[in-house]
């Protein structure tokens, strides 16, 4: 699994059958900065997940990538290979917090 | 399996049913240089279930992909990154040499 | 399936229980040039006593892991299929 930051939405009007009715985000994965270890930064790329949970844009998420991806009642029947499993709440690294959720 | 160091935890406020049990951690795979401390780590962290109570520093077998989901069978769980063993000790011959060209990163 | 090098062991207590009773063993895949790694290295079961500075061959099949194991709900990927000669 991975985290990521949720950038926005995919709206697809023409898309194969099985994934109508299923939202799409697209997330960019963060990883821990290198230099400082205080804080996540973007490592660049960007990804398209379907969202099992309500993730919405601006929060932070755990994906898994895969053919794990398909391991839910929701996706299971899905031709996908990332999934939103998580909402992120916080991030500790060495026991310091890197990353806090907004309430 | 790769082998991989505890780095810090990701807890989640809100998660898919299937994964309560097990506890979130982030990690970073070690490569040959790190393992004979040549050079830190500097992998791309990711996110591993673990049920076994790792902590930080703690090296872990890390199982990954369709394996990492396999001990919940017949259940499913989304899971891609498996904490499948606390590592006591991991033994390596210093002998080999340093790799000319050494971030060769590959999924397994 | 893979060549790969044995570099190494590693021991566990806390593990996964279809882990109980077997060798781990600490491999690396090398590149063509038959001295630098390809990747990082791996973890591999092992049943045929491999140690250090041996090629073994692995395979990641893991219809061949589960019924080598004995567990189908094993999280092991990588087992070793034999000990190189040559």
């Amino acid at each position: 699994m991975f985290v990521a930051k949720v950038t926005g939405a995919v709206v697809s009007t023409q898309k194969t059958k099985a994934m109508v009715g299923h939202k799409l985000m697209i997330v960019e994965p963060y990883r821990l900065d290198q230099e400082t270890r205080q804080n996540m930064k973007p490592v660049g790329r960007t990804f398209v997940a379907v969202d099992t949970i309500g993730a919405g844009e601006g929060e932070y998420v755990l994906i898994t990538q895969g053919s794990s991806a398909r391991l839910t009642p929701e996706t299971k029947e899905l031709p996908i290979d990332a999934v939103i499993i998580g909402i992120v709440d916080s991030v500790h690294v060495d026991s310091q917090c890197v990353y806090k959720r907004e309430d | 399996m790769r082998i991989a160091e505890i780095v810090g935890t990701v807890t989640l406020s809100r998660s898919h049913p299937s994964l309560a049990g097990g506890t979130f951690k982030l990690a970073v795979p070690l490569s040959l240089d790190n393992l004979l401390d040549r050079e830190p780590p500097q992998a791309e962290e990711l996110v591993l279930y673990d049920e076994l109570g790792s902590g930080i520093g703690s090296r872990v077998a890390l199982s990954e992909s369709r394996e990492a989901a396999a001990p919940f069978y017949p259940e499913i769980k989304p899971i891609d990154a498996y904490n499948a063993a606390i590592l006591d000790e991991v033994r390596v011959d210093p002998l080999l040499p340093s790799p000319p060209n050494r971030r060769g990163s590959k999924k397994t | 399936m893979q060549i790969a090098k044995v570099i190494g062991s590693a021991t566990a207590t806390i593990k996964h229980s279809s882990l109980v009773g077997w060798k781990l063993l600490v491999v690396q895949v090398l590149l063509a040039d038959g001295r630098s790694p390809d990747g990082e290295p791996m973890l591999a079961v092992d049943a045929l006593g491999a140690g250090p500075g041996q090629w073994v061959m692995i395979s990641s099949d893991g219809k061949g892991t589960r019924e080598l194991i004995g567990d189908n709900r094993t999280p092991v990927r990588w087992t070793v299929l034999g000990i190189c000669d040559t």
